[in-house]
C-alpha cells in the first residue's frame, strides 16, 4: 500500500516558481479599471455614543468620489452573532470601530479625506478586562442583541460546557493535586500580505470581490445577505481569490472593511479597493483571544490522572467573530490529551471594550494546552515523577473513545513522546551549572476535518481535456500552506498522472464546488480525499472507454513499432482479451494492463483516448465532480460531546534551554518536534509547516503580545511588535514524523497544519521550569517576568 | 514639485517624472508596474520590499525616488533573465521549499543574492545576519536558510 | 498630508542656503529615522533637502587619528578596514545596528542628529571621546560628543546647523573597548546598552570611559563611574561598587519596551560583563 509514485517524494511546489518571480499578484498588485481607493474612519474613543459626524470637509476635497456613514448608507449586519454594522450608529465599543470611509482617485486623496471627517462623541466608560466587564453594575456593551431584544450582562450568549464521569469522586481518588491559573496574551497573526479586497459591481447589481479569505463559500453566504440588507435582493456574489500573503486564521470571518468597500462600489459604481497598511493590520484587524485558564488536576499515587477541571474565561472584544468559537477546540485537549477520565470543562466569553477577536492558527488549542501542559509538569513534579514518565503513563492509545466522544482512530502520541524523549537525550539531565533545562509537551488536534458547522464538506471538479491535462476546481484556499501542491500530487497519484498534467485553477466561486473553509487543518485531509473519489471515478470511466478503445489504439501502436523495428517480436500476450476495464491501471497518463509484459507499444496514452472520444461522432469529454463529507459529527457543545473529526492529530515537542539569570533571556538551544500526521504526502511542504508552526509557537512563547492600554493598541508595528527573525530561529530543530497511517486519512494521512505551533510554549516553560525553577503562567515570557520569578524564588529560599 | 529622474533599472535606463514624497518602491511598483517589490510595513522593519541598488540591498519603502538619479536598480524581476528562466538563487528558493506564501520572498531573495555577490561563500552566521532584516511569518527560516547555502555551495562548485 | 518637496544640493554651501530660506525645511540623510517619523505623522515637514549629494561629507580618513564624514553609512565604517582596526568598538556597534538594508543607507551623521537615547553610535563615539565638526552657513564649531545631545531629539544644533565630520584622536596603545547592547530580539532598537573603554598600566586601571543608552534623556557618559575606576585595580569589590554606582546614575524610563527596573538591571550587569571582558 506504500508503493507511492508521488505521495512521500520530495516534490515542488507547483505555486513556488512564481512567487521566486515576482509574478504572483496579491490583492496589493491587483487593480481595475477605474478603480478607486478605499479608506476607513475609525474611532478615537474606546467606548462613545456618536453625537455627530461632520462629512462636509472631505466630501469637498478634489478627488473624492464618495463619503459613507451609517446616515447615508444601508445597515449592514456582520458577525458570528451579527452584533456588528458595517458602518457604527449610534455607539463605538472599540477603537478600531468604523465611522465612515471615502472612495478617492488614489490613496493619499483618500487618506486625506479621511483626515478631514470629524466626529462628536460622548465618551462612555469603558470595560477593558473580562473582570470589569462581569461585575455586577457595570455598563452594558451591547444595550441589545441582533434581535433588539434587551441584555442585561456582558457575557456572550454562547455555552461551551463539559462534564463526564465524576468530578468529586476524582478528587478524592486524587493523591496528588496541581491546581494553576494561566493566561495568554492577545497575538496578531502577521500576515507578510495585510489584508484587503477589490468590490466591483456589475450593471446588473451582482457583485464581484477579490477577498482575502479562507472561507469563500460563507464568505458568499455573507455578501449575499449584505446585498440584501442593501435592498438588492438575490442578486449574487461572486468571490475570486488572489495569491495569499499568509492568513493564519484571519481570513475566517467576513470583515467591516469588506463591506464597506462593497458598500463604497456600489455607491460610486466603481471598483473599489481597500488594502490595509501594517498599523493598520495591527490595530483593526482581529487578533487571537487573551485568555485566563484555571485549571485543577489530580493524579493517584501511580501517576494516572483522577481528573481534570477546567475554567476558561475569554476576553471577546467588543464584538463576536467565529474566534469566540475557541472553547469548541479547546474542549478537544480538556477532555482528550491523555487518558482522564471525570472531567469538567466550562468557558465563558465576555464582552469588553478592547479590540474584538477572532481565529489564529490552533484556534483556542495553543491557549488550552499552555495551560494543561503546564500544569501536567506540575501535577508530575507533585507526585514526584519525571515529566516524560508522567506523560507514559497517561497517555492516549489507538482505537479508545475520549470523555468528548472523539473516537481515537490511530494515535502516535506515545511513539511521539517516546521519539522526543530519545532525541533529546531526556534521562541526561541538562548541566545544571549552566542554568540549562529541558522540557516538554504534547497535543492533540482535529486532523480529520472539524465540523463546527452544519456541512464540514468540500467539494472538487476535475475536467479532462485533449492533452490529457487534469484541470482542478477545488473551493479550499491555498494561502501558502501549500494546499495546491498537495492537491497536485493527491491527483497525480490517485489518477495516475504526471503532477505537471495537473492545473489547480484559482479559487472562484462561480467555478469551484462548495467548501466550508480552510481551516482547522482540513486542507490537505480535504483535498486529497476528494482527489481520491474524484480520481475513483475518473478511473472507472476511463478503464471502461479503454475496454473499448484498447485494442484498437495498441494495435495501432504495435505496426508503428514494428516498422521502426523491423525483426520486433511481441510477445505471446492477447492483449485484446485481456483488455478489460479491471484489468487496468494508469500511471504518468498511460493506461497498461496490469500484468501485461511492459512493452513500449503496450499501452494506451489518456490525452489520445480523450480525443478519440471527443472527436469521434456522438463525441464526449470527461469530466467529473464529487463532493466529501467527512464521517464526523457536530458536537453539542452545550453538552461538550460529538466526534468532531474523522481522525486526529498528536505531536509532542521538546525542548532544551538556557536561561540567563541576571537578564532573564531565555536562549533556545535546540528542539525535537515529533508528530503524528498519519502519512507524509509532501515532505519539503510538511517540514514547512512545522518549522514555521514553531516560530509562531516560539513568538506566542517569549516575544509577542498586542500591548494595549484602554483598548488602544499601543505598539501597532514591527517596531514594537515583535516576530521571530531567522536570528531567532538560530537552533538546530529535529524533527520527526510518526506516520500512523490513518484509514480515514487520504493517503493514510492527517492535518498537520497548525499543530505545530500549540505544545510549544508549554515545552518552552517546562525547560525554563528545569532549568532554573520558576514556573511562568503568563505568556509572554519575558526577561522582565523570568527576573522576577527568580527574585521570588530567591526570597523564598532565602 | 515634480522632477525627472533617470537611473538604470534592472539593466535599462528609463526616465520617470515624480514628486519629491515619492519612494523607490512607489516608483517599481505603481509607475513602473514592477510589483514583485512588496510592501508589508512601510518602515524599514520587514525587508520585503528589498531591491538593489547599485549592488546594496536597501529598503525601497525607504528610498527617496529621487535619490534614485543615476543609479542602478535591480528587483526582483531582474533576476531571472532570460525571462523564462529563473536564476539560480530564485530555484534554490523553489528547489529548498523556502517558499510558502510567497509575500516575502522577493525580497529575501534580493536580500540573499545581494550577499552572495559580495560573499560567495557565507557561514551560517553571515547568511542570518544578511537575513535578519527580512521577516517571514511562514517558513520558520529554516528552508531558507538551507536553499541559500545551497545556492551557494552550487554556485562554487561551478566555478 | 505626507507630501513634500525634496533638494538635492551638490554642495554644502548650497544646502546651508537653502536651509536657511525655505521655512520648516529639514535635512535628511539617510532616512532611516526621518522618514519613519514623516510616515507616522510625528513630523510633517514641507520640504527635505537631501545631504547625499555633497560628496565631501561621506568621506572617512585615516590620519593618525580619523575623520568620519557625517553622511558615512554605518555600512561604511563596518567595511572601512583601517577604522574598524583603530577603533573595533566603533564596528562592533555598527554591526548591532538595524539590518544589513537599514545599515546601508542609514549614517553615523543621521544617527547622532537623530538623538535618540538608544542611538547606537552615540556609544562608542562617547567613549572614545570624538568630537563634533558643525557648520552653518556662517561659522564653523567643533564640540566634544558628549555636550552635542540635550534631550530625547534634541541636539545643540541650531536649525541651520549641520554635522559635518566626526573626529577621533589616534587611539590609544593600551585602550580597549567594547559595545553591549540589549534588545527584545537581537534586531532591535537597544533597551539598554552599554560601551566601556579602559585603559590598562601595571594592573591598575589608568582611563576609564563608560556611557550607556536609553537608560537617559540623552546617550550618557556614566563620568562618577569613571572617575571611580580611575586609578584603581578593578577588583570584584571595585566592579561591585561600579554597577551600584551605574545604576543610580541613570534614570530610566518605562514604557512599551522595558520597565525602569529591567533597564537598571540590564546596565548593572553589563556594567560587569563590560569590565569582564575587556579584562579578560
Ligand atoms: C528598521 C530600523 C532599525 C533600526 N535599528 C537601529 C538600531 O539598531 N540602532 C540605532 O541606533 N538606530 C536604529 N535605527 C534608527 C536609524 O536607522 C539610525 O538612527 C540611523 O543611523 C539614522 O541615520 P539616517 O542617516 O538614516 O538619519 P536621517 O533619518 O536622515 O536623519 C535623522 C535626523 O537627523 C537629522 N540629520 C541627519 N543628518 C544630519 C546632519 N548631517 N546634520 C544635521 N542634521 C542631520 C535629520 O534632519 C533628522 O532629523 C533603525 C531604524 C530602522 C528603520
Ligand atoms: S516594506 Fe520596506 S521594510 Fe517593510
Ligand atoms: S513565505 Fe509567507 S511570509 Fe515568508
Amino acid at each position: 500500500m506504500n508503493n507511492f509514485r508521488y505521495i512521500g517524494k520530495e516534490t515542488r511546489r507547483p505555486d513556488a516558481p512564481d512567487k521566486a518571480a515576482g509574478k504572483a499578484h496579491y490583492i496589493h498588485d491587483l487593480r481595475r479599471p477605474g478603480m478607486l481607493y478605499g479608506k476607513i474612519k475609525f474611532s478615537d474613543h474606546p467606548h462613545a455614543r456618536i453625537k455627530h459626524i461632520d462629512t462636509s470637509k472631505a466630501e469637498r476635497l478634489n478627488g473624492v468620489r464618495a463619503v459613507i456613514t451609517s446616515n447615508n448608507s444601508p445597515e449592514v449586519r456582520l458577525g458570528f452573532l451579527r452584533d456588528n454594522l458595517a458602518l457604527k450608529k449610534d455607539k463605538v465599543r472599540q477603537y478600531r470601530d468604523e465611522i465612515a470611509a471615502v472612495a478617492a482617485i488614489d490613496p493619499d486623496i483618500a487618506e486625506e479625506a479621511v483626515e478631514l471627517i470629524k466626529v462628536e462623541y460622548e465618551p462612555l466608560p469603558g470595560l477593558f478586562s473580562p473582570r470589569e466587564a462581569m461585575k455586577k453594575g457595570s455598563p452594558l456593551i451591547h444595550e441589545t442583541d441582533a434581535q433588539g431584544r434587551p441584555r442585561t450582562d456582558n457575557l456572550l450568549p454562547l455555552r461551551f460546557h463539559h462534564e463526564s464521569g465524576d468530578l468529586d469522586a476524582g478528587k478524592r481518588a486524587a493523591k496528588y493535586v496541581a491546581e494553576g491559573e494561566f493566561s495568554t496574551p492577545r497575538v496578531q497573526q502577521c500576515c507578510m500580505g495585510t489584508a484587503g479586497c477589490i468590490a466591483e459591481f456589475d450593471m446588473n447589481n451582482n457583485l464581484t470581490i477579490w477577498a482575502k479569505t479562507q472561507i469563500p463559500f460563507l464568505a458568499q453566504r455573507d455578501f449575499n445577505r449584505a446585498l440584501s440588507d442593501m435592498g438588492l435582493h438575490d442578486k449574487n456574489t461572486r468571490i475570486i481569490v488572489p495569491t495569499i500573503g499568509g492568513a493564519f486564521g484571519t481570513g475566517l470571518d467576513t470583515h467591516a472593511y469588506e463591506y464597506i468597500a462593497i458598500l463604497l462600489a456600489f455607491q460610486t459604481g466603481q471598483p473599489v479597493k481597500i488594502v490595509y497598511t501594517r498599523d493598520e493590520e495591527f490595530a483593526y484587524l482581529s487578533p487571537r483571544q487573551s485568555s485566563t485558564t484555571k485549571i485543577i488536576q489530580g493524579c493517584d499515587q501511580n501517576g494516572k490522572l483522577t481528573f481534570r477541571q477546567v475554567e476558561v474565561t475569554q476576553d471577546n472584544g467588543a464584538y463576536t467573530s467565529w474566534g469566540a468559537t475557541y472553547p469548541s477546540v479547546m474542549m478537544i485537549p480538556a477532555t482528550s490529551l491523555y487518558r482522564v477520565s471525570n472531567v469538567y470543562f466550562n468557558a465563558q466569553l465576555v464582552y469588553t471594550n478592547n479590540t474584538y477577536c477572532q481565529a489564529m492558527r490552533g484556534y483556542g488549542n495553543p491557549e488550552h494546552t499552555w495551560a494543561l501542559e503546564s500544569n501536567m509538569d506540575e501535577l508530575a513534579g507533585e507526585a514526584g515523577i519525571d515529566p516524560y514518565e508522567f506523560r507514559m503513563i497517561n497517555c492516549n492509545r489507538p482505537k479508545e473513545t475520549t470523555p468528548m466522544g472523539l473516537k481515537v482512530s490511530t494515535c502516535g502520541l506515545k511513539e511521539c513522546l517516546e521519539t522526543v524523549a530519545k532525541k533529546l537525550d531526556w534521562k541526561k539531565k541538562s548541566k545544571k551549572g549552566k542554568c540549562r533545562g529541558k522540557g516538554m509537551a504534547s497535543l492533540v488536534h482535529v486532523g480529520g476535518g472539524a465540523r463546527i458547522y452544519r456541512s464540514d464538506a468540500s467539494g472538487l471538479i476535475l475536467k479532462l481535456d485533449d492533452f490529457g491535462n487534469v484541470n482542478a476546481f477545488h473551493g479550499g484556499v491555498e494561502m501558502g500552506q501549500g494546499l495546491h501542491s498537495v492537491l497536485t500530487l493527491g491527483i497525480a497519484e490517485a489518477l495516475g498522472v504526471r503532477p505537471e498534467k495537473v492545473f489547480i485553477n484559482p479559487l472562484d466561486t462561480s467555478t469551484c464546488p462548495w467548501d466550508v473553509g480552510t481551516h482547522a487543518s482540513r486542507g490537505a485531509f480535504m483535498a486529497c480525499n476528494t482527489a481520491i473519489l474524484a480520481a475513483n471515478k475518473l478511473r472507472d470511466k476511463i478503464f471502461e472507454l479503454a475496454e473499448e478503445l484498447f485494442p484498437q489504439e495498441v494495435e495501432k501502436n504495435l505496426e508503428k513499432f514494428r516498422k521502426k523495428n523491423p525483426g520486433y517480436k511481441p510477445p505471446d500476450f492477447d492483449f485484446v482479451k485481456a483488455a478489460k476495464r479491471e484489468r487496468f491501471d494508469m500511471q504518468d497518463g498511460s493506461i497498461f494492463i496490469k500484468d501485461a509484459p511492459r512493452e513500449p507499444w503496450l499501452s494506451l496514452d489518456l490525452g489520445r483516448l480523450l480525443r478519440t472520444i471527443h472527436f469521434r461522432t456522438q463525441g464526449q469529454m470527461l469530466t467529473t465532480e464529487v463532493f466529501y463529507d467527512p464521517p464526523n459529527e457536530l458536537p453539542d457543545f452545550e453538552k461538550g460531546f460529538g466526534n468532531i473529526s474523522a481522525t486526529y492529530a498528536y505531536g509532542t515537542q521538546g525542548v532544551e534551554v538556557e536561561v540567563d539569570t541576571e537578564t532573564g533571556e531565555v536562549r533556545i538551544m535546540r528542539m525535537v518536534a515529533a508528530h503524528d500526521v498519519g502519512k507524509v504526502l509532501n515532505p519539503p511542504a510538511l517540514k514547512g509547516q512545522i518549522y514555521g508552526a514553531l516560530a509562531q509557537g516560539v513568538g506566542y512563547a517569549l516575544y509577542e503580545e498586542l500591548l494595549s492600554q484602554k483598548g488602544k493598541i499601543l505598539n501597532p508595528n514591527f517596531r514594537d511588535y515583535k516576530i521571530p527573525t531567522v536570528q531567532e530561529m538560530n537552533f538546530p530543530v529535529d524533527l520527526e514524523f510518526i506516520e500512523t497511517n490513518d484509514s480515514f486519512g487520504p493517503f493514510g494521512a492527517k492535518g498537520v497544519a497548525e499543530p505545530g505551533l500549540v505544545p510549544t510554549a508549554p515545552a518552552i516553560a517546562n525547560a525554563i521550569y528545569d532549568a532554573v525553577g520558576i514556573r511562568i503562567r503568563d505568556l509572554p515570557i519575558t526577561p522582565e517576568k523570568i527576573l522576577a520569578a527568580l527574585k521570588k524564588l530567591k526570597a523564598s529560599k532565602d | 514639485m515634480k522632477t525627472e529622474i533617470s537611473f538604470i533599472l534592472n539593466g535599462s535606463e528609463v526616465k520617470v517624472t515624480v514628486d519629491g514624497h515619492l519612494r523607490l518602491i512607489d516608483v517599481l511598483r505603481n509607475t513602473m508596474g514592477l510589483t514583485g517589490t512588496k510592501e508589508a510595513c512601510g518602515e524599514g522593519e520587514c525587508g520585503a520590499c528589498t531591491v538593489i541598488v547599485d549592488g546594496k540591498a536597501v529598503n525601497s519603502c525607504l528610498y527617496p525616488a529621487h535619490e534614485i538619479e543615476g543609479k542602478s536598480v535591480i528587483t526582483i524581476e531582474g533576476l531571472h533573465v532570460p525571462k523564462h528562466k529563473l536564476s539560480k538563487i530564485q530555484q534554490g528558493f523553489v528547489d529548498h521549499g523556502a517558499i510558502q506564501c510567497g509575500f516575502c520572498t522577493p525580497g529575501m531573495i534580493m536580500s540573499a543574492k545581494a550577499l552572495l555577490d559580495s560573499n560567495p561563500n557565507p557561514s551560517d552566521k553571515e547568511i542570518r545576519e544578511a537575513l535578519q532584516g527580512n521577516l517571514c511569518r511562514c517558513t520558520g527560516y529554516v528552508q531558507i536558510v538551507e536553499a541559500v547555502k545551497r545556492v551557494a555551495r552550487q554556485m562554487k562548485g561551478k566555478q | 498630508m505626507r507630501r513634500f518637496d525634496y533638494l538635492r544640493p551638490k554642495s554644502l554651501k548650497e544646502a546651508l542656503q537653502q536651509k536657511k530660506t525655505i521655512a520648516g525645511a529639514k535635512f535628511i540623510s539617510g532616512g532611516t529615522d526621518l522618514l519613519v517619523q514623516i510616515k507616522n505623522r510625528e513630523l510633517q515637514p514641507p520640504t527635505l533637502i537631501s545631504l547625499r549629494s555633497i560628496p565631501e561629507l561621506a568621506t572617512i580618513e585615516i590620519n593618525g587619528g580619523a575623520r568620519i564624514g557625517a553622511l558615512a553609512t554605518i555600512s561604511d565604517i563596518i567595511q572601512h578596514n583601517e577604522l574598524g582596526l583603530n577603533y573595533p568598538v566603533l564596528v562592533e556597534a555598527a554591526r548591532r545596528l538595524g539590518s544589513v538594508q537599514i545599515r546601508n543607507v542609514a549614517t553615523v551623521g543621521g544617527n547622532l542628529c537623530n538623538c535618540s537615547p538608544s542611538a547606537d553610535m552615540a556609544l562608542p563615539l562617547l567613549v572614545l571621546e570624538a568630537k563634533v565638526r558643525l557648520r552653518t552657513a556662517k561659522a564653523r564649531r567643533e564640540i566634544q560628543i558628549s555636550e552635542f545631545f540635550k534631550g530625547p531629539g534634541e541636539s545643540c544644533l541650531s536649525s541651520d546647523e549641520i554635522l559635518t565630520d566626526i573626529i577621533l584622536d589616534p587611539p590609544h596603545q593600551k585602550a580597549k573597548a567594547t559595545f553591549l547592547k540589549k534588545g527584545r530580539v537581537k534586531m532591535d532598537l537597544a533597551i539598554a546598552s552599554l560601551a566601556v573603554l579602559l585603559e590598562m598600566e601595571g594592573g591598575k586601571c589608568r582611563k576609564a570611559r563608560i556611557a550607556a543608552g536609553s537608560v537617559a534623556p540623552v546617550p550618557l557618559r556614566l563620568y562618577k563611574v569613571e572617575a571611580l575606576l580611575e586609578g584603581s585595580t578593578v577588583t570584584e569589590k571595585l566592579a561591585a561598587e561600579a554597577q551600584r554606582l551605574a545604576t543610580k546614575i541613570i534614570s530610566p524610563i518605562t514604557d512599551i519596551r522595558a520597565t525602569e527596573e529591567y533597564r537598571r538591571q540590564i546596565v548593572r550587569v553589563y556594567v560587569k560583563r563590560g569590565l569582564e571582558k575587556i579584562l579578560g
